[in-house]
């Protein structure tokens, strides 16, 4: 049998891999709770986007896991979901779970990157702009939005300071539209910047916040909807020092 | 009607390959797409028939809603990982990066209307999924009890 102790601490390791990784605040109480009920230790647990407490209710001592959302992964979340499953259901026991949380913490398994490209290319042909923009333009987005997201996925990598990638991503994206405009092959740079821009965009960040916070998570709601605010920002403002900078390249007024 | 198949793929391409930007698991791939091509027929539909701009996105989220909780059952599967893909082509983040560029070049009125915009088609896709949960719950019980394990 785990003692208390091991179990709130294997709760906060599940909790906090859910909640870095995409998934709603309240399916990630929900989980948690769950598990401390089915480990026999009855659990509190409150999540916000920022910070998890888990709380045994027999005890007065708090767990408190510091959160930094980073991008999805909704693979992990999918793997702690299945976990879980088998753990409430009985079929695995303790120990079990203890494990395979680890292996999920440290292990990455992701689509190869010849996959992931071919999946922002086609994430950038923006079905809202079909019959809208030109059949060119939507062909040249394919190719800029894998531009953008590989840039923004490099820069990503070298640097901790938040909302730097997605706005190097803008300005790729930018800079590559403006110029196959002013090349005269682009009809254009508005339709597939827009096209483009789709990989990087919050939209998906500005919906699950909504949904927070008619599920009353308040918190967590209104966190969701600045982070895609500034995430917005970022890639505006990327975009436009991009455009800026491919028509000074080429020679014309900005 | 070709254009509506058109629509079709083109939504179902863009679902996959935010799946697989997102990282969803290989098997939730294709109920994905599915939904992500169905809610924007739904979509693309309603638009022809109304100039209401909530109308539209509600019913597509409605779609969304019961199509991803049944694909949820079948593959067994969080819903969220299946939400997430197939919002991609409704979600108004060109209208909230349009609206933030007007905001950066200085134009003040045009960023207001864009993040109003972006506030009722978030709300009107986030009522959807509310109201197609609502639907579900019912449904959701009969679907358990069906399949042996």
């Amino acid at each position: 049998m785990p003692s208390e102790k091991t179990i709130i601490e294997l709760c906060g390791r599940v909790g906090k891999l859910l909640l870095e990784n995409g998934a709603e605040t309240g399916r990630v109480e929900g989980t948690v709770e769950y598990i401390g009920v089915a480990a026999g230790v009855p659990i509190s647990c409150h999540a916000t986007m920022t910070a998890l407490f888990v709380d045994a209710d027999t005890d007065t001592a708090t767990h408190l896991v510091k959160v930094r959302t980073k991008d999805f992964d909704l693979r992990k979340v999918d793997a702690v979901n299945t976990l879980s499953r088998q753990f409430t259901a009985g079929a695995i026991d303790f120990a079990t779970l203890d494990q395979a949380v680890g292996a999920i913490e440290t292990t990455r398994r992701d689509y190869t990157w010849p996959q992931k490209i071919l999946g922002a290319g086609l994430v950038s042909v923006a079905p809202m702009l079909l019959f809208q923009a030109a059949w060119s333009d939507l062909a040249w987005a394919f190719g800029v939005g894998i531009a953008g997201y590989l840039a923004a996925n490099q820069v990503g990598r070298h640097t901790e300071t938040p909302y730097i990638a997605v706005a190097a991503g803008g300005a790729v994206i930018g800079l590559l539209a403006t110029g196959l405009q002013r090349a005269g092959v682009g009809v254009s740079a508005d339709n597939i910047i827009i096209s483009a821009l789709m990989p990087l965009v919050p939209g998906v960040a500005i919906t699950n916040s909504l949904r927070e916070l008619i599920a009353k998570h308040t918190i967590s709601g209104l966190v969701r909807a600045v982070d895609a605010v500034m995430v917005a920002g970022a890639i505006g403002g990327g975009v436009v020092v991009g455009a800026a900078l491919a028509h000074l390249l080429t020679g014309g007024r900005a | 009607m070709m254009q509506l198949l058109i629509h079709a793929i083109v939504a179902f391409a863009s679902s996959v390959g935010f799946g697989i930007i997102t990282n969803i698991p290989r098997r939730t791939l294709l109920p994905a797409g599915v939904t992500g091509a169905a809610s924007w027929v739904v979509y693309v539909v309603i638009t022809g028939l109304t100039p209401n701009v909530i109308l539209p996105n509600l019913l597509a989220a409605v779609t969304i809603g019961l199509v991803a909780n049944t694909f949820a059952v079948v593959v067994k599967a969080p819903v969220n990982v299946l939400y997430i893909p197939s919002l991609v082509s409704l979600v108004p983040g060109a209208i909230i990066y349009m609206s933030m560029k007007a905001f950066t070049l200085g134009q003040e009125a045009a960023a207001q209307q864009g993040l109003i915009k972006t506030l009722t088609i978030a709300i009107s896709l986030a009522v959807g999924f509310v109201v197609a949960e609502a639907l579900f719950r019912p449904l959701r019980r009969h679907l358990h009890r069906r399949p042996a394990r």
